[in-house]
């Protein structure tokens, strides 16, 4: 069965076409325009990884991020962080940062890497 | 100087710039008027990140005050450390304005808003225009002089067609490119 990632984006544009290229790739997608919707998802649905946006409406990321447990997730950032607080960052759940806009070769790779498809 | 002429022909500015050019663009402003002190406002990148990046750049971080919109939305951080005053959200419109008012009693020379664009992803246009109107009126009883950046894109039309009419001059680069 085809491993599932939930894409957490509010830009309708990003959130298709993240999804259109996990699925190229045989992943199942899910796609939940705020972190809110990411939680109200999750109580009926358990996706093997989340990328989650930072810069969203609603929720701030961090409580997301405390609410999701048991899930791997990425972040999806535009926000410019330093070194220091990526890996401030880089604990519990939190397993790595996409830096938006991303190279499409670089993003599946890791993808794949973090769900042991590589 | 560029920037400079421009805050010194009109106190407040708005500059439309397009995203490709978006960052050298602030980078430019920073380190022209980091000469004098600046309070720079992000809601979109960390005041951490922005101190790597104007510090590798040359530019006297020393002379920037930072109010950063976007750390405490990612990780638990204090209100403020030194230099910095962290707001929970970029939506948080009153909480920027109390921060905002309080840097300007400290009587900077410039203040760099990063960006009017953002603000649109956590709040509607409406209140958006309110806290602008407001703002910049409380900037025209001080002597600093503002720049308030934003990408020129269609879908903001109306709110920066609005919010150029608060400010004393509108400079569109989005047209421009490389």
């Amino acid at each position: 069965m085809a491993k599932t990632v939930m894409v957490v984006d509010d830009d309708p544009e990003v959130n298709e076409s993240i999804t259109a290229l996990l699925e190229g790739n045989g992943y199942a997608t899910i796609s939940a325009n705020s972190g809110d919707d990411c939680l109200e998802m999750l109580k009926s649905m358990a996706p093997d990884l989340i990328l989650l946006d930072i810069m969203m409406p609603g929720t701030p990321a961090k409580e997301i991020i405390n609410k999701i447990k048991g899930i791997k997730i990425i972040f999806l950032s535009g926000v410019k962080m330093s070194e220091h607080q990526k890996s401030e960052l880089l604990k519990g759940n939190i397993v790595d940062f996409i830096q938006k806009p991303f190279d499409i070769d670089d993003f599946t790779n890791k993808i794949k890497t973090i769900l042991g498809d590589d | 100087m560029e920037h400079v002429k421009m805050l010194d022909e009109h106190k407040t500015v708005m500059l439309l710039v397009n995203s490709q050019l978006y960052n050298e663009t602030i980078l430019e402003i920073v380190q022209e008027l980091s000469q004098k002190k600046v309070c720079y406002i992000s809601l979109n990148k960390t005041r951490d990140s922005l101190i790597d990046l104007f510090s590798k750049k040359g530019v006297n971080v020393n002379n920037i005050g930072f109010i950063d919109a976007i750390t405490k939305t990612i990780m638990d951080y204090p209100d403020e450390t030194e230099n910095c005053t962290y707001i929970s959200s970029p939506g948080a419109l009153t909480e920027l304005a109390i921060a905002i008012t309080k840097f300007l009693k400290l009587g900077f020379d410039y203040l760099i808003f990063d960006s009017l664009t953002n603000l649109l992803i956590y709040q509607k246009r409406a209140p958006i225009e309110k806290f602008m109107s407001n703002l910049i009126n409380k900037i025209r009883n001080t002597e600093t002089r503002a720049i308030f950046c934003a990408l020129g894109v269609q879908e903001q039309q109306l709110l920066l067609e609005q919010c150029g009419m608060f400010v004393d001059n509108v400079v569109d680069n989005s047209k421009m490119v490389k």
